[in-house]
């Protein structure tokens, strides 16, 4: 069964239960503090260690009717995508499709290229860059424990691992929900079949345009183009994605390849051609 | 052919606010001396192994330059892996590339392609020993000849590949450089294991092949002016974290005009004037030394650019095609 997370960021209250949450169920590190004075959005970003992230967006205009504004939060996570860039991009088979449909990495069998890195259109993954054994140790989501110890002694090397959002691959397989979702007060984080959700989210969207919501709209439960395909974690936004920071046209990478390797073949077979000239002529 | 003009982006859509100005994509690790000089040997080497193949057997000067090649591509070849692991961290995790096989990383293909091209490099070396007399003249018929093609084949695909493990990502930059990147990197991989070719056989003392060594690095080096040049004009707002601020000053001094220009001036010199040999000797070195040094830069400034590219909210929301 694939299974998911639906985001309806009408009911955010920035609590940020979710970030705690999930900072404390998969033992992660902290990032350090800073006021960044983008109004209550310390966090700033998802990271390698930071695998939920809640936005605050105030917004505000005076015109003839008064004064309008409105406050937008979303809990903003890893979009388990149905063709991952990262995922295809992982040259050690690290990014897995676990049974649950969600995108795993494997901690283990990662080497720290960085290559999913660059390949996530919407910019979730990141590398661990140090592991600090004195600290918080970085859970090992589902691993079993013999192969636990071997990974520690592994993240201690140099260079670091790929590091998001597991959907808590761990919770999932003793039957609990994601830690963001349960810690939710007020069901913004919905967990559950994606197939579910997403009638669930249409039903919403409706209800909220009903009510005369404007702006309501889904992302990521159809397709989202470019080859990404429709997203196993999706919202409800009531703004254009930018202003989530969510890309409003995502790219798959790896639909790119046909036309690199075809042009590096043709300029390849052009210059040995030309080189054959040079040498076998004469 | 119409798109290679057209901008890469789906519509030209007005700026909308975003969020705080902030990045959305990650910054690639990839700025390291490291990475870029894995890239850039690797492109070498591929290209030696086109050049060795290319040479023509009948001629004493062309199998001198042969057995040069198949060498130093075999100590490229060597030197690659472990420049990659001193990114990685640690040897094994090298080995971890090679539990799959995986057509739609490039970067898996790569690691694939870089190891077979150095069974096939290391059985070049063992038949030119053979044939030399340091090995046991049998041992020739334990490598034929086809594995010059095979190396070649690789080498090819090497030469071609890191343009498309960078470009085939999320990165605004690199992506809209999808066929201009891979060209100019097999472009700039074929200058420079020419310079590389003809520097090594001018300090042999086999000036016979440098001249045509020189002729086809003079074609690959316009051929990756044209390839950037048309980068520039396609890539359009995507294009501006690589070809204007202090990265484009880099790119145009080190590499156009540094690392293409000024060899290719040197080489067309020595193509049409007479120059006596150890002045035509020096010519070359300098020449050769200016290209690689081109070539290197040329893959530090485009890698390092990438990371200028991500922090610009203007190109990263509608990504390119």
């Amino acid at each position: 069964m694939a299974t998911g997370f639906f985001t309806d960021t009408t009911l955010c209250i920035g609590c940020k239960a979710c970030e705690v949450a999930c900072k404390q169920w998969n033992e992660l590190p902290s990032d350090g503090f800073t006021f960044t004075g983008d109004s209550y959005d310390n966090t700033s970003e998802l990271s390698g260690t930071t695998w939920r992230h809640v936005a605050f967006i105030e917004q505000m205009s005076v015109d003839e009717g008064g004064l309008h504004d409105r406050w937008l939060m979303s809990s903003d996570v890893c979009k388990h995508c149905t063709n991952a860039g990262c995922m295809e991009a992982c040259p050690t088979g690290a990014i897995i499709r676990n049974e649950f449909e969600a995108v795993f990495i494997q901690p283990d069998v990662c080497n720290g290229c960085g290559y999913c890195v660059t390949s996530c259109p919407f910019g979730v993954v990141d590398l661990i860059e140090k592991f600090d054994p004195n600290g918080l140790h970085y859970n090992l989501a589902s691993l079993n424990e013999a192969r636990l110890d071997e990974d520690k002694t592994a993240l201690q090397g140099h260079g670091g691992v790929a590091g998001k959002c597991t959907l808590c691959y761990d919770r999932q397989k003793i039957g609990f929900e994601p830690a963001c979702a349960k810690a939710c007060p007020t069901e913004s984080i919905q967990f559950g079949d994606v197939d579910v959700l997403r009638e669930r989210a249409r039903k919403r969207v409706e209800t909220l345009t009903g009510r005369g919501v404007s702006g309501a709209q889904l992302y990521g439960v159809d397709d989202v183009g470019g080859g990404v395909g429709p997203l196993h974690a999706f919202f409800l936004l009531t703004d254009r994605p930018e202003t989530y920071n969510l890309p409003a046209q995502p790219v798959l990478p790896s639909t790119r390849q046909p036309a690199g390797y075809g042009s590096a073949a043709l300029a390849a077979l052009g210059l040995a051609i030309a080189g054959w000239m040079i040498f076998r002529r004469a | 052919m119409s798109d290679l003009l057209e901008p890469p982006g789906r519509e030209e859509t007005t700026p909308v606010p975003t969020y705080y100005e902030r990045p959305l994509l990650k910054m690639p690790h990839w700025d390291s001396w490291n990475v870029v000089t894995y890239l850039f040997l690797g492109g070498v080497m591929g290209g030696l192994g086109v050049i060795g193949v290319l040479t023509n057997p009948k001629r004493e000067s062309d199998r001198k330059l042969k057995r040069t090649l198949a060498v130093t591509s075999l100590v490229l070849a060597a030197a690659n892996p472990a420049v990659l692991v001193t990114h990685l961290g640690r040897p094994e995790r090298f080995l971890h590339m090679l539990r799959i096989v995986k057509i739609k990383s490039p970067m898996s293909m790569g690691v694939w392609g870089l190891v077979l091209y150095s069974g096939a490099a290391s059985m070049n070396v063992m038949r030119a020993l053979a044939l030399h007399g340091v090995l046991p003249r049998w041992m020739r018929f334990l490598a034929p000849s086809f594995f010059a093609p095979v190396q070649a084949l690789f080498g090819a695909f090497i030469m071609g590949y890191t343009g498309v493990l960078i470009s085939a990502t999320a990165n605004p930059l690199w992506s809209s450089g999808k066929r201009h990147i891979p060209v100019a990197f097999v472009c700039s991989s074929m200058s420079s294991a020419c310079a590389l070719s003809s520097l090594l056989s001018t300090l042999e003392g086999n000036t016979e092949v440098t001249h045509k060594l020189e002729r086809l690095e003079m074609l690959a080096s316009t051929a990756e002016l044209l390839a950037l040049m048309s980068f520039e004009r396609h890539a359009g707002k995507y294009g501006k974290a690589l070809f204007s601020g202090a990265p484009g000053v880099r790119l145009r001094t080190y590499t156009t005009r540094n690392g293409i220009l000024f060899p290719l001036a040197l080489n067309l010199l020595g193509a049409i004037v007479p120059l006596p040999k150890p002045v035509d000797a020096v010519r070359t070195v300098i020449a050769s030394v200016f290209t690689l040094v081109g070539g290197y830069l040329l893959r530090d400034t485009v890698v390092r650019a990438g990371r200028v590219s991500v922090q610009d909210p203007s190109v990263a929301f509608v990504q390119p095609q």
